[in-house]
């Protein structure tokens, strides 16, 4: 599970750059910059052990899953949550690119950069909780196996 | 004087991710309506999914540079609040594609 942790690598850096966004200065700017580049690298680690573990692993998941109690975990949940997080990880790719602005003298650059940190936020906790009802989709279709 | 622009690559990455979020969203669309487009997408890459994302990730790298060279190499000149609505209107809409396909169709 450790897309999960660097899933919430990425959210935390856009939290910590929505925060310092919003008191940006000439003494912040180069902080933003690293921690919007930090995201974007948390995101990237994700995609792609997330995609490896997905595409290796999750058939096995997948069928269990689908005999189980909680077939809809992925029907709709995996497969909303592997093609929103293409969504996320291009938000992610593009904040170092907005933020490379000079925030302090640029209101309006400011404001894009807090609109894509605020867009990271929500989709990232968004993906998150997928993949929760998508681990219990599993959990219980193994419990009702037992009983 | 307060500057109110923003570098060619903000504007066109910008434009690029609004873009290549909505071909993602109608990506998914047509591949679950066609099981031809599916296969193939599949015979690609061995996998649906990764033709999928390497798909909106060049489609996102190439229109990004792409909108960079318009006006002999200066990029487009957007105001930033129409940037941040079509980020805003693109995104929110792939996410609402994606989600309603699946609530729907699937």
């Amino acid at each position: 599970m450790t897309h999960v942790l660097f899933g919430v690598g990425c959210v935390l850096a856009a939290v910590w750059v929505f925060v310092d966004a919003l008191n940006a200065c000439e003494s912040n700017l180069k902080r933003i910059q690293w921690v919007s580049r930090a995201s974007a690298v948390f995101m990237w680690l994700s995609f792609l052990v997330g995609g490896y573990w997905y595409v290796v692993f999750y058939p096995a998941d997948k069928a269990i899953i689908l005999k189980g109690p909680w077939p809809f975990a992925h029907e709709y949940f995996m497969e909303t949550k592997e093609h929103l997080v293409i969504l996320l990880l291009l938000l992610a790719t593009y904040l170092p690119i907005a933020a490379s602005n000079p925030l302090a003298a640029n209101r309006e650059a400011r404001r894009l950069v807090l609109w894509l940190a605020a867009l990271i936020l929500l989709l990232g906790l968004i993906i998150e909780g997928h993949g929760a009802i998508i681990a219990m989709g599993v959990k219980v279709a193994l419990l009702a196996k037992q009983i | 004087m307060e500057n109110r622009t923003v570098s060619k690559y903000t504007a066109s990455f910008g434009l690029a991710l609004a873009l290549s979020s909505l071909l993602n969203a109608l990506l998914v669309v047509v591949k679950e309506k066609s099981p031809v487009v599916q296969a193939e997408m599949k015979s690609l890459t061995g996998h649906h999914w990764v033709t999928h994302a390497a798909i909106v990730l060049v489609l996102f790298v190439a229109f990004g540079f792409l909108l960079a060279q318009f006006k002999r190499g200066q990029g487009l000149t957007l105001p930033v609040n129409r940037l941040i609505q079509t980020i805003l209107a693109g995104v929110v809409a792939a996410g609402a594609i994606i989600v309603g396909f699946y609530l729907i169709a699937g």
